[in-house]
């Protein structure tokens, strides 16, 4: 496997890269640096409070941009009319790097403060204008009430006008000195208008009648329509209300209540005359306030259109700066040479790449100091970091779920490609909804450009992620679905079928008889409709399960191996790998080969009798070298289980053992070499301590940081010996739980199988005997719902229950053999990764 | 007549399919995953098919 390609099979190699960047290229370079997307930087100043690092200014700058930006984004969204944002790749595009990028971001500063003010300005006026018109059309409902009132009140005069008489004199005696004092009367009974809440009013008059004792007339109406409080967009329903009664006290104590009960009061002039006029001086007031809204209104639709213009830009901008100075405060300052010295992950293959780069970048800025970059040596564990592009990045997504793989060991995410699709299609095949799911992958790959720069839904979003799964399952699906012979339920009948069916017997029950062909290519479609064909099906789906299951499993073992051999350790083989495989492939592996053995006997011309397989697995572990003369699958069977089994039982102390062993002896050398080993190690540091001390001299600060992380690595043998007996009762009751587990490929195919059966039969074929008009209305409604139920339980939820079985059968059953996924991601600046964030 | 022999047939075609998908997919970025797509479908549909057909081949009951 040549090195020169990038490959999956496992993480990039990485190195690390101390760059010194000039002062006056660090935010170019760092900018150049953000768009190629390979460089993790480190953090060398992990000690610093965030608060007091060197870049803390630049950040509150462009922090205050994006709150700008932010609040601008959350207008235009509030607006009722949906304002255009002008998308990221139609914008403007606004320089920031380079010699007139400082220049640039001040405009931009500058400029976003401006439509801050203006927008709030206008949203400010807004406001009071919204209120000042709610108080005047209240204050126009009142005075229309008022006047219903006043003509109510005044034929109500008479009633009133006798309570301040003595209750014995009789009406009619004052009739002719009454109309005197009609006008006169009027101003004796002052008043107070107003509206109030409606669910307050009840309330308001119980109170105001234990108040006054009584000593008030009062009448409200609804106003009908209610009031929209346009910040909030509630509703509230108010009343008119008006309340007579005479003296100051009285009427004192009426507005101190309506005010205490949130009542707004208005002055109400008792002369009709000067009620009109003020009526009209309302209602011209109110239509000066509407043009003046509807002009506000206007001017910030403007301003929002104009902002939406370059709202992309600036928050792309915003986002890029802000994350070009949080890098930059990572960096370290060397005070000597005036240069930051930053730290960074790269892949190795990358090198020139980010030297090309960085050259680039002092080009754009003008300056002629290039900056230098050089590799450190460590032995820290580098992130993982695999290349992947949109057809692989799927099946890396749901196995980096699991774990991220350790620095370079075998990738799972490699064989997922294939293995994945495939067991999904073991429990979904079906050529018909394989067919479906393909073609809605084929589709949104057709759409992919366009889909990718929309927004998509959350769920519609994850499904579009996984288009290049969806599309592999699918092809798997016809495959397996061809093999099961199943489409929509029904069977193909291709080829020859192998079975004749004779007349039925007396009975109603035929027995179909060999007729020598081997139906090629799948189960036979004899098979389907038939009474027994699901004893067939169960047997011929539970076995296969089993044996690919214990085929993935191996395969999964061997994994192994390459990752023994590229990290130089050959005791793990030995003490690991090779009893693993013996006690694996000699109980279930035994297991495989007997199927397939006693699947290729012709059992007609043998004398005994076809034994169960579970059985005689269950007996070679019972009772072992015990079989059953007439029940047996070959001669020496016995023997051969009994050797077999031997062999399992010896790998488990050899699991067990071998590793601590000379895990424990190699501590002892250490140990032992450990005095000598002391005076040869300071050797080593005290070089290097020279060397340390002359470059603080310098006011390099590198190799301080390097020793302080030094890695003690004493490994405890107890925690050796307990990690080596978990492991090893791990695999071994693994090895069985899993292989059973495996028979999930069948259970799920089954219940697929029938539900798809049930399904057809319910629907379609209950309606297909009908005929005329009304049958073929009928028909075509039932395919319709058929079509629907097809779609959404059997591929949809059926589809997303296989394909979590599938996962889960990698995830366990599978990497638990081989993986250790004890890495971390490698997470690069890039600004395209930044978009995603978001 | 149903005989173990197209299992085997088609065995040897497989692993020579395997083996041209090893040998001649070309240098470049994606070879290590394209050859492994086209070496773990091969053995995969192989398999599938393999069981499938042998489970036919003596069949133990027969349908009613």
């Amino acid at each position: 496997m040549g090195d020169d390609y990038p490959t999956l099979f496992r993480s990039e190699q990485m190195s690390l890269m101390q760059f010194l960047i000039p002062t006056e290229v660090a935010h170019d370079t760092v900018a150049e640096l953000g768009e190629l997307g390979n460089v993790q930087f480190k953090d060398l100043n992990p000690a610093v409070n965030p608060f007091q690092r060197s870049f803390v200014g630049e950040i509150r700058r462009t922090e205050e941009m994006a709150r700008r930006v932010r609040f601008f984004e959350s207008q235009i969204q509030k607006d009722k009319d949906v304002v255009p944002i002008r998308p990221l790749y139609d914008s403007a595009p606004l320089v920031t790097v380079g010699p007139s990028a400082a220049h640039n971001i001040d405009g931009l500063d500058v400029t976003l403060a401006g439509h801050e003010t203006r927008l709030g300005q206008m949203n400010d006026s807004y406001k009071t204008l919204s209120e000042r018109t709610r108080e005047l059309v209240e204050a126009r409902h009142v005075l229309r009430e008022t006047a219903v009132f006043f003509e109510k009140a005044e034929t109500q005069q008479t009633d009133i006008r006798t309570s301040f008489d003595d209750s014995s004199a009789p009406l009619l005696q004052h009739d002719d000195r009454e109309q005197q004092y009609l006008s006169s009367v009027q101003f004796d009974l002052e008043f107070v208008a107003g509206t109030i809440d409606r669910t307050r009013i009840s309330t308001f008059e119980r109170v105001l009648w234990r108040v006054l004792r009584g000593n008030l007339y009062m009448n409200h109406t609804d106003i009908t329509e209610p009031f929209v409080d346009p910040a909030t967009g509630t509703e509230t329903r108010k009343n008119v209300f008006i309340i007579f009664a005479h003296g100051d006290a009285l009427l004192a104590k009426i507005r101190k209540v309506a005010e205490s009960m949130g009542a707004t009061l208005y002055p109400i002039d008792a002369n009709a005359d000067k009620r009109s006029d003020s009526l009209r001086e309302v209602t011209a007031r109110l239509e000066d306030l509407e043009t003046v809204l509807y002009n506000t209104g206007l001017n910030r639709r403007s301003e929002l259109l104009r902002i939406g213009e370059n709202l992309a830009r600036w928050q792309d901008v915003v986002r890029k700066e802000k994350a070009i100075y949080e890098t930059m405060n990572l960096f370290n300052y060397d005070v000597r040479r005036k240069t930051l010295v930053a730290e960074g992950w790269v892949p190795t293959r990358d090198f020139a790449m980010i030297h090309m780069a960085l050259r680039h970048a002092t080009e754009e800025s003008g300056t002629s100091v290039v900056p230098i970059l050089q590799e450190l040596h460590t032995s820290k564990t580098p992130p993982t970091f695999t290349r992947t592009n949109k057809f692989s990045e799927g099946f890396q997504t749901i196995m980096d779920a699991y774990g991220i793989a350790t620095y370079q060991e075998v990738n799972p995410g490699l064989f997922a490609i294939v293995t994945f699709p495939f067991l999904f299609a073991v429990m979904f095949g079906d050529i018909g909804h394989g067919l479906i799911i393909f073609f809605a992958a084929l589709y949104m790959i057709i759409q992919e450009k366009k889909w990718a720069r929309q927004e998509l839904n959350e769920i519609v979003g994850q499904f579009f992620y996984g288009r290049y799964i969806i599309l592999l399952m699918g092809m798997f699906s016809v495959f397996t679905g061809l093999m099961y012979n199943d489409i929509f339920s029904k069977s193909l009948h291709i080829w020859h079928s192998g079975w004749d069916f004779p007349e039925p017997a007396s009975n109603g029950v035929s027995y179909a008889v060999s007729n020598g062909h081997m139906y090629p290519f799948g189960v036979d479609p004899a098979w389907h409709g038939a009474d027994n064909g699901l004893v067939f099906t169960n047997s011929y789906k539970m076995k296969m399960s089993i044996v690919l299951g214990v085929i993935h499993m191996t395969f999964a073992l061997c994994l192994q191996l390459p990752n023994h051999i590229k990290f130089k350790r050959p005791l793990d083989i030995y003490a690991n790998f090779i009893p693993q495989m013996i006690f694996l492939q000699s109980i279930f592996g035994y297991l495989v080969v007997c199927i397939l053995y006693k699947w290729s006997i012709d059992w007609s011309t043998r004398d005994t009798q076809p034994p169960s397989l579970l059985n005689m697995l269950i007996a070679m572990i019972l009772s072992p070298g015990n079989v059953d003369a007439t029940a047996q699958l070959y001669r020496g069977q016995g023997f051969i289980q009994v050797v077999l089994l031997l062999l399992a039982v010896v790998c488990v102390p050899w699991m067990l053992c071998m590793k601590p062993y000379f895990q424990w002896k190699e501590m002892q050398m250490i140990q032992g070499q450990g005095y000598v080993g002391l005076g040869h190690r300071n050797g080593g540091p005290r070089e290097s301590t020279d060397e340390v001390l002359e470059n603080e001299e310098e006011g390099n600060g590198r190799a301080i940081v390097e020793e302080m992380e030094e890695e003690h690595e004493q490994h405890d043998f107890s925690e050796v010996v307990i990690h080596q007996i978990i492991h090893t009762i791990e695999f071994c009751l693994g090895c069985i739980s899993h292989t059973a587990s495996y028979l999930r490929l069948w259970a799920l195919s089954l219940a697929h199988a029938q539900l798809s059966e049930v399904l057809w039969s319910m629907t379609i074929e209950k309606f297909l005997g009908l005929s005329g008009i009304f049958g073929t209305i009928a028909l075509v409604m039932v395919v319709v719902f058929w079509f629907s139920a097809t779609v959404f339980i059997l591929c949809l939820m059926e589809g997303l229950s296989a394909f979590l079985h599938a996962l889960r059968l990698h995830w366990v059953e599978a990497n638990s053999k081989h993986y250790q996924g004890e890495g971390y991601l490698f997470m690069p600046l890039s600004f395209a990764k930044l978009d995603e964030k978001e | 007549m149903a005989s173990i022999i197209p299992v085997i047939f088609i065995l040897v075609i497989v692993l020579g399919l395997m083996a041209c998908g090893y040998l001649f997919v070309p240098k470049g970025l994606h070879q290590t995953t394209i050859r492994t797509a086209i070496m773990l479908t091969l053995a995969s549909c192989y398999l599938m098919w393999m069981v499938t057909y042998m489970a036919q081949l003596h069949p133990l009951i027969s349908e009613s």
